[in-house]
Formats: C-alpha cells, sequence, structure tokens
C-alpha cells in the first residue's frame, strides 16, 4: 500500500493544522489570561477549535455533542459560577493561586499520557475519510454494539456523582433554606442546587454589599 | 453540489433570515397591539405601517455607538454577533420542502440545531457581564439559570422524536413522520415548545429581561445597532423554535399537495407558533425566576421523561 | 379559582377576542375627533361683549392674561347732557403657555365675553408664540359651538325661571288691571324680561382700567 506523505498536504489538512494551532493557542491563553471571564471564553474558543476538529475528520455527531454539552452547557455553568461568586471586569491577580509549577507539571505529564496512548495505537494507520466515518449511524453502533460495557460503566459512574451532589447538597440544608421534600430532591437535583445558590447568593449580598458584582436587592424577592 | 446549488441555498436561507424575523416583529407589533384594543402602527411605509421595522432598523443605525466607560469593550462589542450568528447557522438545517428543500443536510441535524441554539444564549451572557452594569449582571444570572435549566427538557423531547423516527436527520425525522404522531408527541411538542420559548427569555419566561423590574438585564447597556441586533436574535429565534417545533411535531412539509406546496405548509405552521408566542406574551403575566426554575424542574423534565418512556412503549410494542 | 389553569385560557380567550373586535385607536390627523361641546380645547373672546372689567385678568391663577385699553369720551346723548367715558379695548391676549385651562376667566365674565371652544390644534414650536392676541381669540369664537340644551330632567336655568316670573307678574297685573276699567285700551307696556342673555350695555357698569 502507498502510504500518503506527510510534505503533500491537502486543504483540509492545512484547515485541520491550522485549528490545532487556534485550539492550543486559545487553551494557553485561557489558562495564562489574569481575567477570569476571559478565561471562561477562550475555554469556549478552545473547545470549539476541538469540535471544528472533529467535524475535519467527519466525526459529525462528536462535534455537535461536543458544543453542545461543553459550550452550550459545561461553559454556561462555569460562566453561572462566576458571575454567581465573583467576575470583575479587568485583572484579578488573587485569583492566582501560585500552584503554576505543579500545574505546568500535572499538565504536561497528562499531555505526554495522552500522545503516548494514541501515539501507541494509531501508530501508522491511516483512515481514508472519503466517507463519514464517525455520523451518527457508525457512533450508535460502534457504543451499543462494541462499547455497551464502558457505556454502561461510565453511566453508573455519573448516576454515582448524581447522588453524591445530592447527599452534598442535602448536608447543608438544615441551616440552609427550609428542607424541600425529598423526592423533589430526587428528582430535580439541579433545581436544589439552583435554589442553594440563589440563597448564597443573596447571603453575599448581605454579607459584602460592597462588592462590586453583587446583585442587589431584586433577587431577593424572588425567593 | 455544485458551487451555484450551494449559493443559491445559502441565499435562500440568508433571505429568509433576514425577512422572516421582521415579518415576525410585525406581526407582533399589530397582533398585539388588536389584542390590546389598539391598531399598532399606522404611517411608516404607507398601507398599515408595513414598514415600521425598516424605519426602526433605520434610527437604530443611525444611533450613536455607546459603550460604558468600565464595560469590558471587546467582549461587550463582540456579544451581539455571537447572539445573532447561531440563528443564521440553524436556519442552514432546517428543512422547508420535501426532497432536498433544506439549505445543507446535517446527519445529527436535531443535535447540531440544539447545540448552535445553546451558543446563541452565550452571547446574552457575555453582555450580561461585559456591561459593567448590576442589572445586566443579574440579567446574565438568571440566563444562565434559565439555559441550563430548560436544556435539558429541550434535548429530551427532541430526543423523544428521534427515537420515534430513528434518525438524527431533521429531514430524515420528516421522511419518517406520520399524522398519528401528532397525538403520539404531543406531550414532546408542549414541552418543546415551552422549553424553546423559554430559551429565548420570550414572555411569560422573560425574567431574565422583565424591562419593569432590571431594565431589560443584559440589555441594559446596548443601544443603537447593538441593541438593534439583540432584537433581531430575539424574532430569529421565535422564527427557529416555530420552525423546529413544526419540523419535529407538525410535521414540517406534511398536508395536501405537499409536493408542491411543501414549503407553503412548513411556512404556515412555523407562522401559525409564532403566532402563539406574541399571544402568550399578550395574554399572560410573568414568571417569577423561582417559578421558572420549578416549572422546568418539576414540569418539564417529567414530562419530557414520560414522553420518552411513551414513546418507548409504543416503537417497541408496535414496531 | 376553578381548574388549574382556567385563568391562563381566560387570558387567551380575552384577548384574541379583543383582536376580532374593531380597535378603539382614534385616527386623529387623518379623523377629527368628535369633541363634546363643553370641551375645554382653547378661550375664545367675544369682543363685543368685553368691557374691560379686568375682573377675568384679575382672577386668573397664573396671570396669563394681559389686558390694555383707553378711555374714550362721547358726546352727550342729549344736548346739554353729561359726557359719557367708556372704555375701548386695545389688547388681548392669552399665554397658552401659562394657562392651565381652569376656566375662572369664563366663570367669572359678568358680559359673556369669554367662551370655551373645542379647537386644539394651536400647538406652536416656539413657547412665545402661545400668546395670542385678540384677533386670534376673537377667530376662534367661530368655532365656539351652540351650547347643548339642558337634560330633560334638569332644574330650570336661573334665567329662564326669573323671566317667567317677572312675566307672571306682569301678566297677574295687566289682568288685575284689566278687571278694574273693564273697556280700557291696553296700553300697558309690558317691562322687558330683564334676565335675557343678550348683548349688555356696552357703556355701562364697567369698571376702568
Amino acid at each position: 500500500m502507498n502510504a500518503p506523505g506527510f510534505l503533500s498536504p491537502t486543504g483540509v489538512e492545512i484547515v485541520f493544522l491550522l485549528t490545532g494551532l487556534v485550539t492550543v493557542g486559545a487553551a494557553l491563553v485561557a489558562v495564562t489570561t489574569r481575567q477570569l471571564v476571559h478565561a471562561a471564553l477562550w475555554l469556549v474558543v478552545a473547545l470549539g477549535g476541538i469540535a471544528v476538529e472533529y467535524l475535519l475528520l467527519t466525526a459529525e455527531f462528536v462535534a455537535w455533542v461536543q458544543v453542545l454539552i461543553y459550550v452550550g452547557s459545561v461553559v454556561v455553568l462555569l460562566l453561572f459560577g462566576l458571575m454567581l461568586t465573583r467576575a470583575p471586569i479587568g485583572r484579578s491577580p488573587d485569583a492566582d493561586s501560585g500552584n503554576r509549577p505543579v500545574a505546568l507539571a500535572v499538565a504536561l505529564a497528562s499531555a505526554a499520557t495522552l500522545v503516548t496512548l494514541v501515539v501507541d495505537a494509531f501508530r501508522t494507520a491511516w483512515i481514508e475519510l472519503d466517507r463519514p466515518q464517525g455520523d451518527t449511524q457508525t457512533v450508535g453502533e460502534a457504543l451499543f454494539r462494541h462499547w455497551v460495557l464502558p457505556f454502561e460503566a461510565l453511566s453508573l459512574l455519573l448516576l454515582a456523582a448524581l447522588v453524591g451532589a445530592i447527599v452534598v447538597s442535602r448536608r447543608t440544608t438544615p441551616d440552609g433554606p427550609a428542607g424541600t421534600p425529598a423526592p423533589e430532591a430526587v428528582a430535580a437535583p439541579e433545581a436544589r442546587k439552583a435554589q442553594d445558590a440563589q440563597a448564597q447568593d443573596a447571603q453575599d449580598a448581605q454579607e459584602a454589599p460592597g462588592a462590586s458584582d453583587v446583585p442587589g436587592a431584586p433577587e431577593a424577592e424572588e425567593r | 453540489m455544485d458551487f451555484l446549488d450551494v449559493a443559491w441555498r445559502l441565499a435562500a436561507v440568508l433571505l429568509a433570515f433576514l425577512t422572516l424575523p421582521l415579518l415576525v416583529g410585525q406581526a407582533e407589533h399589530k397582533v398585539m397591539a388588536h389584542m390590546q384594543g389598539r391598531v399598532g402602527p399606522m404611517y411608516a411605509g404607507g398601507f398599515h405601517g408595513w414598514a415600521q421595522l425598516v424605519a426602526d432598523g433605520v434610527k437604530f443605525a443611525q444611533k450613536e455607538d455607546v459603550v460604558p466607560a468600565a464595560a469590558d469593550r471587546r467582549i461587550f462589542r463582540l456579544a451581539p454577533a455571537v447572539a445573532l450568528v447561531p440563528y443564521l447557522l440553524v436556519l442552514v438545517a432546517i428543512p422547508v420542502a420535501p426532497d432536498g428543500g433544506v439549505g445543507q443536510v446535517v446527519d445529527a441535524g436535531i443535535f447540531f440545531v440544539l447545540a448552535v441554539l445553546g451558543v446563541g444564549v452565550l452571547g446574552q451572557l457575555m453582555g450580561g457581564w461585559a456591561s459593567a452594569n448590576k442589572y445586566s449582571l443579574l440579567g446574565g444570572l438568571r440566563t444562565a439559570a434559565q439555559l441550563m435549566a430548560y436544556e435539558l427538557p429541550l434535548l429530551l423531547s427532541a430526543a423523544s422524536v428521534a427515537m420515534a423516527a430513528g434518525t438524527l436527520s431533521l429531514p430524515g425525522i420528516l421522511d419518517a413522520w406520520q399524522w398519528w404522531w401528532l397525538p403520539w408527541q404531543l406531550v414532546g411538542a408542549f414541552v418543546f415548545f415551552t422549553a424553546g420559548i423559554a430559551e429565548l427569555h420570550r414572555p411569560p419566561f422573560d425574567a431574565p429581561l422583565a424591562p419593569e423590574e432590571i431594565v431589560f438585564g443584559p440589555l441594559t447597556e446596548y443601544g443603537g445597532l447593538r441593541f438593534a441586533l439583540f432584537l433581531l436574535a430575539e424574532y430569529a429565534g421565535i422564527v427557529v423554535v416555530s420552525a423546529l417545533t413544526a419540523v419535529l411535531f407538525l410535521g414540517g412539509w406534511h398536508g395536501p399537495f405537499a409536493d408542491g406546496l411543501g414549503w407553503l405548509w412548513t411556512l404556515l405552521k412555523t407562522a401559525a407558533l409564532s403566532f402563539l408566542v406574541i399571544w402568550t406574551r399578550v395574554a399572560w403575566p410573568r414568571l417569577r425566576a423561582d417559578q421558572i426554575q420549578r416549572f422546568a424542574w418539576t414540569v418539564l423534565v417529567p414530562l419530557a421523561l414520560l414522553q420518552i418512556a411513551l414513546t418507548g412503549v409504543v416503537k417497541v410494542v408496535f414496531a | 379559582m376553578g381548574l388549574p389553569g382556567s385563568g391562563l385560557a381566560k387570558g387567551l380567550a380575552v384577548t384574541l377576542k379583543t383582536m376580532t373586535r374593531r380597535a378603539h385607536t382614534a385616527h386623529y390627523p387623518d379623523v377629527q375627533p368628535e369633541l363634546p361641546a363643553r370641551s375645554r380645547g382653547v378661550i375664545g373672546l367675544f369682543e363685543e361683549n368685553c368691557t374691560v372689567c379686568m375682573l377675568c385678568a384679575r382672577e386668573c391663577p397664573d396671570w396669563c392674561i394681559y389686558i390694555d385699553s383707553h378711555k374714550e369720551t362721547l358726546p352727550p346723548a342729549a344736548p346739554g347732557g353729561r359726557e359719557r367715558s367708556r372704555n375701548v379695548l386695545d389688547r388681548f391676549a392669552i399665554d397658552f403657555s401659562l394657562c392651565m385651562y381652569c376656566g375662572i376667566c369664563i366663570e367669572v365674565c359678568p358680559f359673556d365675553a369669554l367662551f370655551w371652544s373645542p379647537e386644539f390644534e394651536y400647538a406652536e414650536t416656539d413657547i412665545r408664540d402661545l400668546t395670542h392676541e385678540r384677533d386670534t381669540l376673537r377667530a376662534w369664537m367661530w368655532t365656539v359651538p351652540e351650547p347643548p340644551p339642558p337634560d330633560p330632567a334638569a332644574e330650570e336655568p336661573k334665567e329662564v325661571s326669573a323671566a317667567r316670573k317677572a312675566a307672571d307678574r306682569a301678566a297677574a297685573a295687566q289682568a288685575a288691571e284689566a278687571r278694574e276699567h273693564a273697556p280700557g285700551p291696553d296700553a300697558g307696556a309690558v317691562p322687558g324680561s330683564g334676565a335675557a342673555p343678550g348683548a349688555p350695555d356696552a357703556d355701562g357698569g364697567g369698571t376702568s382700567a
């Protein structure tokens, strides 16, 4: 088989490379910028870049899930948390914990592990992308035929996380707002979280009226 | 698929994107006025004020471009675009007529549409934060909370249709659609449409904007063309959510003479749903932020799960 | 409260019903409004009735009526009689940027020289142009509508009852006189009913400026 060379890149490969550069750049800015919200927004760029990479690899389904889950939900959750606690406009030097060397070491180690793993797994395998390799049907079949066990294990993990979240949020209830009935809490952990978040928000407002980004009185009437 | 074909389709989508939201906006002016015993705009353009929104656009374009001194300038300026562009992208994937009457067939159409819709809300969040205004921040917080609450029922009810059709592609779903899906997916349709309205922050779910309370939330500091872009995003959102509901739950182009008049059926269904969106704005008061959360988690999510269970049962028993 | 959600349904029903009915909007510049006869649009001056008594200017709460006048001497009505003087109106202006449309001037005018007119289209782009002089005020008199008839069940106007009382008294006196000299010629002039709302005596009763 005639192995394609690296010296005659196609258009898609060039775009892939450029997107990769943008993604890495955005990721680097996200961890080095001193403005908290900017970091979250650069994270959007990095995650979006990864989605574009998936698209270029014809893994359409994974790409849209990436956008849906990471850009649409995780970053919004992140921004929500930032806005609730502290999101000053401008630099926030106090947010730097001074663990930079350790963080760098961990990042490098995990990156090395992943790269080694991927390189070792695929070696010189060449996948032709002339027909979609990751469309919905392919992914679905792979997920539910070959990888059912890991899939189920993952869902179990998520369930455990869910239960854990409920337990953690229940522990804080006695002195928090009046405990809601248990069934509702089981059905809607996020709602509880949102309520608790609101309660904490109101507390923040009372404790630190001078903070620049703490919402004022209107929040109180919401409950 | 040659170049001309692609260009023609993109031009058609762009045209729809530029006209349909204005149509909905004008319809809102007139319908709302008549529901309140008024007549609405009457002069712009001569005949019953048909050009009112054009006049508004000219006015917005003439206004000064103000950025608050304490704002994060770049993000403040970027936010309207982030809020608007996703809706344009979504329109590309919505099928209008049978046999290729769609801007671009997307394999995982539902996921694409919902993912990109979620990105649109990010624009409001950015605007809310970057305005350096407490009302805006408060609105941004509510926006985020509302998005997180309503994304789930939206996805679950869409998943129910995907389960029924056995595909994630929007034209594929329409190809599989039968009339009896209407009662079968009725609950899902309710959940999807309601959650869609909530994601757009349309009344009665407009606590994040709440002009009387937090002065339009994330939009407080915006004026001129940027505010117009946010408004356009809202109306484009109405079009998109109505069209999606029509496609997923009301059978899109299905109807008498679907071969020739399929596009008309899609437009009619979209228009009827848009009318419903306007109607609820006139008829119902605004929900409080906590009521919005409770409604999402205690009503819509269980209903959506129920619909999925129903879909699964019917699918297994009858197919 | 009934069924849950009935309120929502009612809201939808009411708005839909309203939509199918005609709107209440008055299409003003295209269609002139039909204003009631007693609308307080603008104040018109019937200057023939004015005696420059200055009551209106003095009673005006915000001093928006400007009156100038001079005295003229008239030759005696009969030869050898006294010369008579009368006031001549030189300027009568109302500053409608100050006027608060209380209508006190119209109430106090003893000679019915001021009237409400429903005319309301006299907006100006300069506040100084809102001071209107006597010619404009006189022109507005043409827009004063005829007063509407009293309500059928209303109390009789004082003028009418006074006139009727006077007429009755005169008739009774006449009848009594007729009974005294039965075939006498009926030459007794009936005194005029003093309450006729006609033009007052132009040179009587006016206070000098």
